[in-house]
């Protein structure tokens, strides 16, 4: 289903574009720790990229800035045409609740909801349109091959299973950008080119942008290009 | 907001400890105020319903019936304050009565009152020989119909019929004419036997703003004169009781916002990852902490129905009169509010970590 | 107890809270327990501490000194009693006393009258003696110790009203009020003046109950089953009897015997609720403990060391709330320091919270450290 992407009217039409972008920590010593150095990047509005660096490369310190859940020492973020360079957190807050979707390492979903409640999280959270959202919801599990695990808690679905229902709640509120962080480290290479081929199949369908973080080379062959990131700096 | 409720019906076993610790708390809570009420209620309930814009006692008398006395010309000077409508006599005596049925050495404690005003929920006095009784004596065997024997003198008395909530000084009360308690007092008290026309009370009515002060300016401070509320509070005891009970009432309040405030600090400890999802998902730390605000709220209003109905059932069980408790719905409705409020304070404790929670928790192990 | 110390420090605020709330219950439980002592002295003071072995009430009285009367029958049936050494009358009356040093204030007085005999030691004197000296002749007295403050010291006047009969305090006796009043021990003859200038109507006012000592070779309950067969209508009791029947002294103690337990059974619960949900919070933790080699023992001693720390914190904390209000008068009643009580609720709380701990002691002892190797993954929530 393809629904006009409001949200990322802009003149370019970009989903991501960091101009800048440096992350800096300052100890407690005075001594300073520079996470992001200096990263310029674009994504088009429907672009899939792999974000690959080893442990420790900035890698989460990128995503977390372009997803408005951290917020840069210094640079331009500007994400589905929305610049966030200044917000402050409650507009961050709002921010992440229209724009991104985030699919979790850890997965993350909400022990005590069942597949179908955790995907309406995020309407409870923010607009709350009711019946809408529950249309949305339905289509999406359907979609992701979960209908008959709607009324499932996470405990009573496989890890693959749990995968899908993040995804699907990270699909729920139509966003500019998707933020996937090590989708498939947790899964043996089978089901792990599964999932992936449900990300790509997913993201363009919607002509939603993605960055995919991941370690694994297996997998950047279901990604448009690949970036790489080494100590906090980007390098194509 | 929906999340909140959604954890506690899917999860209770993680709140049942705390709802049940509540439930003690609020037993006790509701218990302590059963109490009070219960004692106050058993000292004053014979004051608390005459119909009187002031109570008059002689100013030397401290506010005790027992060391009262109005004579005549006392009276004749009350009664002559302009704006005064009706004056009535009071006069009380306690005794122990012989109820047919019951053993030679069980007397019941009874405190006769001689009445000229019906207090309200009386009737007017009977004809001497008899007496109207509060339902309380029903427990000592009393009926209707029946003739008791006041005091060491077995002063007869017939009972005709039941009034309530009437007790005075933990007895229940009798209500008869002032003949009737006369000679009840001559007969059994004659160190205390007053002549005719003497009172140890009385009861007044007027229309003239602050009657008990202008009742007391009239007859150059041989009085003592009081509204009904305040006549009720002089008696021994009362303020002690009151404040008493009100700062161990208010302590244990302090208890249960502690203990609320540990709880639910404990909980959020145990959620941070949670929160660091939702936030990273878009949720307001305002709605997190409404979140948990409805649960402390839900999780006490369950341990107020719990303990309410549980104290409802003590109050059954215990034999009556051992414990001097009275149950009442308001006072289980202001104990429940105390513990809701304290239920919010408490949870304020973990808004400071709830607002510390970073989004960026929620992103991965590595780097 | 590294270990120990280490986590609480490390949250400080979660085990401050506990020790908060366990030091508010033990605070509350001490102050009730002095609250419950002073009203149950108050009330019978007088009657436990005074020097008769037997007291004689007439079945009227309902077992109350105020409401009881002796008739010159009830007399003579006493006096014919086997086993009666000696008997002396006792007059109880309440007046509106008021001390002339104070400033103007007026207080309920009970007047205790007892005949005096020589040195002021006849049946009915008060056993108790701290100040003073007991009275030897008409118009002085001896008072409560709880009272001194209000003006009924050694040396001061109290005047009754209305008839302003005068009464010097001699003596000052501990605990010996009566019905929570200001209480003076004084002669008969002063009760009898004192009524009589109360109530210009009355005659000579009765006795209200005798003080009856046994004869050689009687003992005290011999003494009151041998009265009591005398007549239906007296009702002798021993001295703590007569304490302990009281009306309302009953009442009194069942009522604090529920909030007791009531208060009582919330500690444990609070401590073995705190540090069940601790452990399993850190499980993981506790299971990576296991793993490199802590012997469970070790760890279960730890949990130990903290539930002592804070139930001991909680008690001395709690003890020192109480400790300022003991030695204050709450409205007559004289609150006192109960070491025993502080003793006994010292250890019952101390067990109570111990035990309340071995759920989560349980919990330690069941981890598997092979837990450690399979990371079931730190899911959300728990």
């Amino acid at each position: 289903m393809s629904t006009t992407h409001a949200a990322n009217s802009t003149v370019t039409g970009n989903a991501l574009e960091l101009a800048d972008v440096r992350k800096v920590y300052t100890l407690g010593d005075g001594s300073e720790i520079v996470a992001l150095d200096d990263a310029t990047l674009t994504l088009a509005s429907d672009e899939i990229i792999a974000l690959v660096g080893p442990s420790g490369s900035g890698k989460t310190t990128l995503c977390s800035i372009a997803g408005g859940i951290l917020s840069a020492t210094s640079g331009s973020i500007v994400v589905g045409g929305e610049d966030i360079s200044g917000h402050n957190a409650r507009q961050l807050t709002t921010f992440r609740q229209e724009k991104v979707g985030f699919v979790f390492q850890s997965v993350n979903l909400v022990p005590f909801l069942t597949a179908r409640e955790n995907l309406l999280v995020v309407d409870e959270l923010g607009r709350r349109t009711g019946a809408p959202a529950r249309e949305r919801a339905d289509q999406l599990l359907d979609e992701l091959g979960l209908a008959d695990r709607a009324k499932n808690l996470p405990a009573q679905l496989s890890g693959g299973q749990r995968q899908r229902v993040a995804i699907g709640r990270a699909l729920m509120n139509d966003p500019a950008l998707v933020l996937f962080d090590e989708p498939t480290s947790a899964l043996d290479t089978k089901l792990g080119e599964q999932v992936m081929e449900l990300i790509r199949q997913e993201m363009k369908t919607r002509g939603t942008a993605a960055i995919v973080v991941t370690h694994d080379e297996r997998i950047t062959h279901y990604c448009d290009r690949s970036v790489h990131i080494v100590d906090g700096a980007l390098r194509d | 907001m929906k999340l909140a409720l959604t954890e506690l019906r899917r999860r209770p076993s993680r709140f049942a400890t705390a709802t049940v610790i509540l439930t003690l708390i609020a037993i006790l809570l509701m218990f302590l105020g059963g109490l009070l009420d219960g004692l106050i209620n058993s000292s004053v309930g014979a004051l608390r319903v005459q119909q009187a814009d002031a109570i008059v006692y002689d100013s030397t008398a401290q506010a005790s019936f027992v060391r009262s006395r109005i004579d005549p010309e006392l009276r004749a000077t009350v009664e002559a304050v302009p704006g005064v409508t009706e004056v009535g006599g009071l006069g009380l005596v306690q005794v122990g009565a012989r109820v047919p049925g019951n053993g030679p050495r069980e007397l019941a404690g009874v405190a006769l009152f001689g009445y000229e005003i019906a207090p309200s929920g009386v009737p007017d006095p009977p004809p001497d020989g008899q007496a109207y009784a509060d339902d309380v004596l029903k427990t000592d065997g009393v009926e209707v119909g029946m003739t008791i024997e006041l005091g060491p003198a077995r002063t007869p008395v017939e009972i005709i019929g039941f009034v309530s909530d009437t007790s005075y000084s933990g007895q229940g009360a009798l209500w008869a004419s002032p003949t009737t308690w006369r000679d009840t007092l001559a007969a059994n008290r004659p160190g205390a036997q007053v002549a005719d026309g003497v009172f140890q009370a009385l009861v007044v009515q007027g229309d003239v703003d602050d009657l008990p002060a202008v009742i007391d300016a009239a007859t150059d401070g041989r009085t003592e004169s009081f509204t009904v509320q305040e006549a009720v509070d002089a008696i021994p005891g009362v303020e002690q009781q009151r404040s008493t009970f009100g700062q161990i009432i208010g302590v244990t309040v302090a208890i249960a916002l502690v203990v609320i405030a540990l709880f639910f600090a404990l909980l959020t400890v145990e959620r941070t990852a949670l929160y660091g999802v939702l936030k990273a998902l878009g949720a307001r730390s305002s709605s997190i902490f409404a979140g948990l605000v409805l649960q402390a709220v839900v999780v006490t209003l369950i341990a107020a129905v719990v303990a309410g109905t549980l104290v409802v059932v003590l109050d059954r069980v215990i034999p009556a009169g051992s414990v001097p408790l009275d149950v009442s719905v308001s006072r289980i409705i202001s104990s429940a509010a105390l513990l809701l409020v304290a239920a919010v304070v408490g949870c304020s404790f973990s808004l400071r970590r709830v607002l510390r929670v970073d989004p960026a928790s929620a992103i991965g192990s590595g780097t | 107890m590294f270990l120990a110390l280490k986590e609480m420090a490390r949250a400080k605020v979660r085990f401050a809270l506990l020790v908060a709330a366990i030091a508010l219950l033990v605070f509350l439980i001490l102050f009730q327990q002095s609250l419950q002592n002073g009203l149950i002295t108050g009330f019978i003071g007088a009657i436990r501490n005074q020097s008769a072995p037997v007291l004689v009430y007439s079945v009227d009285g309902q077992r109350t000194v105020q409401g009881s009367i002796i008739t010159p029958e009830l007399d003579a049936q006493v006096r014919a009693a086997p086993g009666v050494g000696e008997i002396g009358p006792i007059g109880q009356g309440t007046f509106t006393g008021q001390p002339v040093a104070g400033d103007g204030d007026t207080y309920d007085t009970s007047l205790f009258g007892y005949e005096l005999g020589p040195e002021g030691e006849g049946l009915g004197h008060p056993t108790t003696l701290i100040e003073g000296r007991l009275p030897t002749a008409d118009f002085e007295g001896v008072a409560s110790d709880a009272d001194v403050d209000l003006g009924y010291g050694v040396g001061d006047v109290i005047t009754l009203l209305p008839g302003d009969l005068e009464i010097t305090i001699v003596g000052v006796a501990e605990d010996v009020q009566l019905n929570v009043s200001p209480t003076i021990f004084t002669s008969y003859d002063t009760y009898i003046a004192a009524v009589q200038s109360r109530n210009p109507d009355a005659g000579t006012p009765l006795p209200n109950v005798l003080a009856v000592s046994p004869a050689e070779g009687t003992t005290p309950d011999q003494l009151v089953t041998s009265i009591n067969d005398q007549s239906l209508e007296l009702d002798a009791l021993t001295r703590e009897d007569a304490a302990a029947d009281t009306p309302g002294v009953a009442q009194v103690q069942q009522s604090f015997n529920i909030i007791f337990l009531l208060y009582g059974l919330v500690v444990p619960c609070v401590t073995g609720l705190f540090f069940l949900i601790i452990t399993f919070q850190k499980a993981n933790s506790l299971t990576l403990l296991r793993a490199i080699g802590a012997p469970a023992r070790r760890l279960v001693a730890s949990l130990l060391i903290q539930v002592v720390i804070i139930v001991g914190l909680g008690l001395i904390v709690g003890t020192l709330l109480y400790l300022p209000l003991t030695g204050r008068n709450i409205g007559g009643l004289q609150l006192r320091f109960e070491t025993g009580a502080v003793i006994f609720w010292s250890v019952l709380l101390m067990s109570l919270g111990v035990l309340s701990s071995l759920v989560a002691a349980r919990r330690v002892l069941r981890i598997d450290p092979i837990e450690a190797t399979t990371g079931a993954g730190v899911s959300v929530g728990r």
